[in-house]
């Protein structure tokens, strides 16, 4: 008996000991982010990032002479964990600021929650438009905007592809559905005719019947929005279907990670990708950032590594500016940022019906002997576009 | 005495909990605590006393919240209307749900309604037009910043929702759901139309969840059709709450959803404890169900004894 109620006592001590430890010259930062589940793998980049990130700050003296102390809290995806994370922070740690969250659902949570409370929050990699529509004051975005993603593409679509037709397959999404509908639309500016949109379920592993499809409409591009796997296995199925198209395009997420090629192999050759950033863009910092971490986890990290990594800096610099620590004072400070970062330089606009949403340039990356390469904007190419490109059959 | 007067004691502490001044994160749990009561105590209804176990309980908690979300979005009006108007719409799919998956027995019947919990999201997920799709509905200002109303709106929800069930089962139609779930085939001799019953229990669960569903968007100010018509974060979890408390017991849908949402929100919180924490309280889940095969409330005699020997020894 003596025994149980000690190790309950000991159960209960460690429940409660994130209350107990916290020394008074930190600043604690803790972060919401999906460490399990699906967006898992997201997750664990920007973890790394951040991290990278802190310790580079913490370096240099820490944010108004206190060091940064990092935390993480697992959302694991759910908008109401999420949403009880940053309550507890906002209330019981009284975090003046909230950076994180990845998928869509989630930062709408904590978006929402954000305002009511008057503090403000980063978004780091959450795309879905309407999230810095709604007219909040206190929510922040820091990469593009998902109807701006693959503007990149367009671009290079217009200029070097000039496609007929294009074919849109994406994920059922909040990411999935807003990437095929901006794709529609800009698909009419460059003449294109959209001859196939179609919608699959997340979480999908066979591609066959609709890649049939896609092979019976022979479109000049395949644009494809997805996460994770689901890119890997549509490349693979379509090149053991030899579904031949001029060109193979992605959009983001799943197409930009190093998974991808990992994942797809030699299917993933010669695939373009809209992105958000590259360790090879001409920003200071990206190379040293990348090359950090690649020495550290083993892979070059992706457009979610880099922008965590970047929105430590630029919270750290809003906070170093700022007057004081109040969420108020912060937010003011985060509204004046004009910071160049490994990411690209981060400014918040208030534009085409956005508020508080950076506006920066996007990339298309092609996978080249099994490497992601920079091809457009002409101005941040690091390698020549290859295009045409072989079919399936011509390739060895 | 004392056991008479233990529900006023408690709903007296309850009524009184947010006068303590509790930060709105502890709120926040308390809410979803009680949520989670209110949609255990509608499975329970029909899994525990009628012995339908559903698999799709999150259809109908996702019915509820499309119809408050789509309220607001389509009609502007307060989504605070989706509760009312919830309970004609959820008892319209139920009665579907139920011509259609309560000709089924046991397992079948388990997989019927699993299906239409995917039928459902998916549904909602491609009716772009009426429902959003994937995009979700966004409340773009809830009613209220502070959790003080929400707690009580939901309170009320679940003391309404112990009423019902509990006069459900201490009359007629509880002795014919239990009936039914002892033996179907000896009830349906003895006179009692099974799937009458059946799907009065089914339409009574259901509209007890879909009103849940709609007061959590009301709450949570946002749903899209993987959050709510979620087989695992819904269906699924409303069973485990209702197998850890104690299947066809009053109390043992509360205590687990004390268990599923407190004591999962603690594991989470331990530090570094990082992804670790889903096979931690997997691995405490497995334990109670193994130990505890009728649930904490179920099985609390076999805790009592266990305490009671230990206290004998010396």
């Amino acid at each position: 008996m003596k025994h149980r109620s000690l190790v309950l006592f000991m159960l209960l001590l460690l429940v409660l000991s994130p209350l107990l430890v916290a020394a008074a010259d930190d600043f604690e930062l803790t972060i919401p982010l999906p460490l399990t589940g699906k967006p898992a793998k997201f997750g664990e980049i920007m973890k790394h990032s951040y991290e990278i990130a802190v310790e580079e700050i913490n370096a240099k003296g820490g944010v108004k002479g206190k060091k940064i102390v990092l935390g993480f809290e697992d959302s694991t995806g759910k908008p109401e964990t999420a949403r009880a994370i940053v309550e507890k922070l906002i209330d019981s740690k009284k975090q003046p600021i909230i950076v994180g969250e990845y998928t869509s659902a989630c930062a709408k949570a904590v978006a929402a929650v954000a305002e009511e409370r008057k503090t403000p929050y980063l978004i780091v990699a959450s795309a879905d438009d309407d999230i810095t529509q709604n007219k909040y004051k206190y929510v922040f975005r820091q990469n593009q905007v998902n109807a701006h993603y693959g503007d990149a593409v367009v671009d290079f679509l217009k200029n070097v592809v000039k496609p007929k037709s294009i074919a849109i397959l994406y994920e059922s999404s909040a990411f999935g559905t807003s990437g095929a509908d901006a794709m529609e639309k800009d698909a009419v500016k460059i003449n294109a005719k959209v001859v196939l949109k179609e919608k699959f379920e997340t979480g999908a592993i066979d591609f066959k019947p609709l890649l049939s499809k896609v092979k019976a409409e022979q479109p000049d591009v395949v644009y494809t929005v997805a996460y994770a796997n689901e890119a890997q296995l549509i490349m693979k199925q379509a090149k053991e279907l030899r579904v031949d198209a001029r060109l193979y395009a992605g959009g983001a997420a799943g197409f930009a990670i190093p998974e991808f090629i990992k994942g797809a192999q030699d299917a993933a050759e010669f695939v373009i990708s809209a992105t958000l950033w590259s360790p090879q863009l001409k920003y200071e910092g990206a190379k040293e950032f990348a090359d950090k971490y690649k020495a550290k986890y083993g892979e070059y990290p992706s457009y979610h590594g880099a922008s965590a990594y970047a929105a430590m800096h630029v919270t750290a610099d809003a906070l170093n500016r700022a007057k004081g620590l109040s969420p108020d004072e912060i937010r003011d400070a985060l509204k004046a940022t004009d910071l160049k970062t490994a990411y690209g330089p981060v400014k918040f606009e208030d534009k085409e019906g956005y508020q508080n949403q950076n506006f920066h340039e996007t990339l298309v990356i092609q996978v080249q002997k099994g490497e992601f390469e920079n091809i457009w904007p002409q101005s941040q190419a690091g390698k020549a576009y290859i295009f045409p490109i072989p079919s399936w059959r011509e390739r060895k | 005495m004392m056991k008479n007067a233990f529900p006023y004691i408690g709903l007296g502490a309850l009524l009184l909990f947010p006068l303590l001044g509790f930060s709105s994160y502890l709120m926040h749990i308390a809410i979803l605590v009680i949520m989670w009561s209110v949609i255990g105590m509608a499975w329970n209804l029909l899994g525990g006393y009628c012995g339908q176990v559903s698999f799709g309980h999150a259809a109908f908690f996702g019915v509820g919240a499309y119809t408050a979300g789509m309220l607001y979005s389509k009609l502007g009006l307060s989504a605070w209307w989706g509760i009312p108007a919830s309970i004609v719409v959820v008892t319209l799919v139920a009665l579907v749900i139920g011509y259609i998956c309560l000709r089924l027995r046991g397992p079948f019947f388990a997989l019927a309604t699993l299906s239409m919990g995917v039928i459902l999201r998916i549904t909602a997920e491609n009716l772009v037009k009426i429902t959003g799709g994937d995009i979700g509905i966004m409340i773009r200002e809830r009613t209220w910043v502070e959790k003080i109303w929400y707690y009580y709106i939901i309170l009320a929800l679940a003391v309404m929702t112990f009423l019902v069930v509990k006069q459900v089962v201490g009359s007629k139609l509880g002795y014919y759901f239990v009936a039914i779930r002892e033996d179907q085939d000896a009830a349906e001799s003895l006179g009692i139309d099974t799937t009458y019953y059946k799907t009065v229990a089914l339409c009574l669960s259901g509209v007890i969840t879909g009103l849940a569903g709609a007061f959590y968007t009301n709450y949570m100010g946002y749903i899209d059709p993987k959050v709510v018509f979620a087989l695992h974060d819904i269906s699924i979890i409303t069973i485990m709450v209702v197998m850890v408390g104690g299947a066809a017991t009053f109390s043992g849908p509360v205590v687990g959803a004390v268990i599923m949402v407190l004591l999962a929100e603690m594991i989470r919180s331990i530090p570094k404890l990082g992804a670790a924490h889903h096979t931690f309280f997997g691995l405490l889940l497995i334990v109670i169900i193994i130990f505890l095969p009728n649930g904490i409330v179920g099985d609390f005699e076999k805790i009592r004894k266990l305490f009671r020997t230990r206290q004998e020894q010396p």
